[in-house]
């Protein structure tokens, strides 16, 4: 069942009109906003790290595959060894289709669908790289996006001198009164209940794009998950099987989880910088991907969202372990005969072989978490 | 590893900087008359060697030391298939290498969900809010004003072992068992902030949040909150490390490791659970009847032999061999621990050596003369509530095999002629 196939349409479009991968004079402020997308996994300007991707200084005239103390895949090592230098070309082609031009490359991420995006986050990433020439100056002022979004900033690091400080009143006499401001920015916690719901709202449909652009990278199109990265939607009914599959609308008990979650922590690298209205819009989204409501026009606000209820709220029960067999005889141990025969071996970790060894990490036996 | 039979490295006028060079390459050894040295004994002891003639490094060229270069293999590993990415992943204790019952600083398990979040104690906050007399916000400075106290406690996480619910997977007890350290923490009981603050009566639950690119949270019944936890900033005598939530974690003793949330900036108190993420989709236990139980927050009793293990082979043949391995409880202390050769048929009691404190972990041995038969080594741990470690199969039988968390079931080695070990299960 497809999704809002509008808009996959609309991709194979917009990928199939670009016209040529070297581009026009881009706009490095509007390039800031697009970088956004990467900033989950890259880091740019003054003591940038590697994150799931490795950092974008100096990355006009870089050998692909050549930051030190980052581990690419096979794929981008190669291509750079064969000689693939980053230009306005090279990046142009990459970034509009990175496994079309590199296959095998590591990079989670779907591609650029517009040419002015492509140019403007380039004109946005040559302010970083010497040898494009650019104003050195601009280089110590894009920070930004490295940053978490300045709506969500925490308070100064240290109180102003002006600040009141009223001490505290226990019997330490130790630390200082919290100021309404500060719990306010910090205390963005949800309950169940919906305690702690911000004021917003947002629709279904108002979701789908919001989810595409900052989500859909990691957690796919339909919340299918790309790659190993978290699974979002489906999985109904399967609690039971072999292998369940645990998401918002099979398993979740809560809706405020969702909301309260993505807030704080979403998307994975760039936390703390969707406005409220876009996290009500993307958990009516991820509402609509579980098949939990099936109008694109349905709304989630404040007001209604504590009758919104998931399906397996009902399955969360108290810990029994205290109960089970084997601690409720609580008896003393056998220590002599205490197995009729031989003891055959039924399992060995041998003939599963996914311990690791160095290189070869492609098994899959399985997830914590 | 020291074969008599080894020519020794011989360095005429030999400079100290040769000697280092040399000793870099390790090992790398220059034939000498090596007949003639085992015929006149071990080589090693009968002739000079050259850290016994030649100087060695000044007092300050480590100013914070290292492990010996001959441990280099001393180090936590990960299982890269396990999780998406590094940045929210984690890595194992390489228990098989170790003794006692502390975890050195830089080998305790790092699992974090968003990264190491790098925080100087300047800028470092605490926030009491919710429902408290006061709220209140602490600077490092201030927490370090409180009465403090030292206390050691293992820290396990409750995915440990998680992979060998549906059978014997992982080779080494480092991946089977390294989601666990213990150290002693310094830190002031929370108690003691809780109270400074003013808690509310209807106060009856916390809320512990972490100031990492995850913002972690988990609720913590009151009653815990006020018993033994700690707000801590010191591990074995030194700062927290960044990995371990540097400058500041709570300890829940004997809780899941989830809990102990790091980079601890933010109690609120409040009259009931949050439902946080961590505490709904992830750590609840489903069971094969589709239901899934939460706030299963006690470690179980559990044991582990560490050596010899599936990384630790026997290598010396027959004769003196020592097990011994790890047992620990969430409930209190370890009163018993119990080791069979032959898969579970007969047991013998082990020795516990070491200090024995209340949700740490203990350290036994088993000193035997290895007839170089097949051994199928097994631990099983009894606390001091008189609870017993159940076998995999008792688990599985009681909560299929999806539960992902809190596996403390009997682990078994097969150990063959040759002295090596793997990881399997038995009838
Ligand atoms: C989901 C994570 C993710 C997103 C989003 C992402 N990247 Fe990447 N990127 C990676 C990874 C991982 C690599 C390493 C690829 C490899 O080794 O094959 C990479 C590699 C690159 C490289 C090559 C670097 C080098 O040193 O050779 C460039 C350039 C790049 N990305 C730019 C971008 C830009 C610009 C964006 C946003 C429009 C972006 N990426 C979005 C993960 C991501
Ligand atoms: C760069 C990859 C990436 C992007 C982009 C991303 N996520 Fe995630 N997401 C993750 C990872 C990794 C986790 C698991 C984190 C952990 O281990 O704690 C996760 C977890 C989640 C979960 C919880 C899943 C579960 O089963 O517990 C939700 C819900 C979620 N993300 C929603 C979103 C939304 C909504 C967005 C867009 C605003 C988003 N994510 C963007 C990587 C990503």
């Amino acid at each position: 069942m497809l999704k809002f196939p509008k808009s996959a349409a609309f991709a194979v479009l917009a990928l199939a009109t670009l016209s040529s991968p070297s581009l026009a004079e881009g706009d490095a402020d509007a390039g800031q906003k697009v970088f956004k997308k990467c900033a989950a996994c890259h880091a740019v300007g003054e003591g940038a790290k590697h994150k799931v991707g490795p950092e974008l200084n100096e990355i006009f005239g870089r050998a692909a595959g050549s930051a030190e103390g980052y581990k690419y895949s096979k794929a981008m090592i190669e291509a750079g060894d064969a000689g693939l230098v980053w230009d306005a070309a090279t990046l142009g082609e990459y970034l509009t289709n990175p496994k079309g031009m590199i296959k095998g490359t590591k990079m989670a991420f779907a591609g650029l669908k517009k040419d002015d995006e492509v140019a403007n986050v380039l004109a946005y990433l040559r302010t970083f790289s010497q040898e494009a020439a650019a104003a050195p100056a601009a280089a110590e002022t894009g920070e930004a996006p490295v940053e978490t979004a300045a709506a969500a900033a925490p308070p100064e690091p240290a109180p102003a001198a002006d600040m009141v400080v009223e001490k505290s009143q226990g019997a330490f006499g130790l630390g200082r009164k919290a100021l309404p401001e500060e719990i306010a920015a910090w205390d963005i916690d949800i309950r169940p209940d919906g305690t702690g719901l911000p004021e917003g709202s947002g629709t279904v449909a108002q979701g789908e794009p919001i989810y595409t652009d900052n989500c859909a990278v990691c957690h796919g199109d339909f919340g299918e998950g790309a790659g190993r990265w978290p699974v979002l939607a489906g999985g109904q009914d399967t609690l039971r099987n072999d292998r369940p599959e645990k998401t918002i609308g099979s398993y979740w008990p809560y809706l405020s989880t969702v909301f309260d979650y993505v807030r704080r922590a979403m998307p994975f690298g760039n936390a703390r910088s969707m406005s409220d209205d876009d996290v009500y819009a993307l958990t009516a989204y991820l509402l609509y991907l579980n098949d939990v409501v099936d109008d694109e026009e349905f709304e989630l606000s404040k007001e209604n969202f504590a009758s919104v209820r998931l399906p397996n709220e009902a399955n969360f029960i108290a810990d029994g372990r205290a109960d089970e067999p084997h601690y409720a005889k609580s008896v003393e141990p056998c220590m002599t005969d205490c197995k009729p025969g031989p003891v055959e071996i039924t399992a060995r970790a041998q003939v599963i072989d996914v311990t690791p060894e160095g290189e070869g990490d492609e098994n899959s036996g399985g997830s914590i978490d | 590893m020291v074969d008599i039979t080894d020519p020794k490295p011989t360095k005429k006028a030999a400079s100290r900087r040769d000697f280092l060079k040399a000793g870099l390459l390790g090992g790398a050894a220059v034939a000498a008359s090596a007949g003639a040295a085992r015929a006149a004994g071990d080589p090693l002891i009968t002739e000079i060697q050259d850290w016994n003639r030649y100087l060695g490094e000044g007092v300050d060229v480590a100013p914070y030391g290292k492990p010996s270069e001959f441990e280099a293999n001393v180090v936590r590993r990960n299982v890269p298939w396990l999780t998406a990415d590094p940045v929210s992943s984690i890595n194992f204790t390489p228990l098989h290498e170790l003794d006692g019952i502390i975890t050195p600083n830089g080998l305790c398990f790092e699992r974090h969900h968003g990264g190491t979040a790098i925080i100087n104690p300047a800028d470092h906050r605490l926030m009491i809010n919710g429902l408290v007399d006061t709220p209140l916000v602490f600077t490092m400075e201030d927490l370090k004003r409180f009465p403090r106290e030292n206390r050691v406690y293992f820290l396990e996480c409750a995915a440990n072992g998680g992979m060998e619910w549906r059978g014997a997977q992982l080779n080494g007890c480092q991946f089977t068992h390294g989601m666990i350290h213990c150290v002693v923490y310094t830190g002031v009981p929370l108690r003691y902030l809780l109270e400074e603050a003013g808690v509310k009566t209807n106060g009856k639950w916390l809320l512990a949040e972490g100031a990492d690119a995850s913002a972690m949270t988990r609720s913590i019944p009151m009653e815990k909150a006020l018993d033994d936890c700690l707000v801590a900033f010191k591990m074995n005598g030194e700062a927290l490390r960044p990995e371990q939530g540097y400058p500041l974690r709570l300890c829940v003793p004997g809780w899941e490791g989830n809990m102990w949330v790091k980079w601890l900036r933010r109690l609120e108190v409040g009259d009931e659970p949050w439902a946080q993420r961590e505490e709904t989709s992830k750590y609840t236990d489903l069971l094969a009847d589709g239901k899934a139980r939460r706030h299963t927050w006690v470690m179980d009793v559990k044991s582990v032999i560490t050596s010899p293990s599936p990384q630790a082979p026997v290598t010396h043949g027959k004769g003196p061999l020592v097990i011994t391995g790890l047992a620990w409880s969430g409930n209190g202390t370890i009163k018993r621990v119990d080791v069979t050769l032959d898969g579970g048929r007969t047991w013998q009691t082990a020795r516990l050596d070491g200090p024995s404190l209340p949700k740490a972990l203990h350290r036994f041995y088993l000193d035997i003369n290895w007839d170089g038969s097949e051994l199928l080594l097994q631990s099983r741990a009894m606390d001091d509530q008189g609870l017993v470690q159940p076998t995999k199969n008792e688990l599985r039988l009681a909560r299929g095999e999806n539960s992902i968390y809190h596996n403390n079931g009997i682990q078994t080695w097969h150990v063959n002629n040759d002295g090596v070990v793997e990881n399997v299960e038995v009838s």
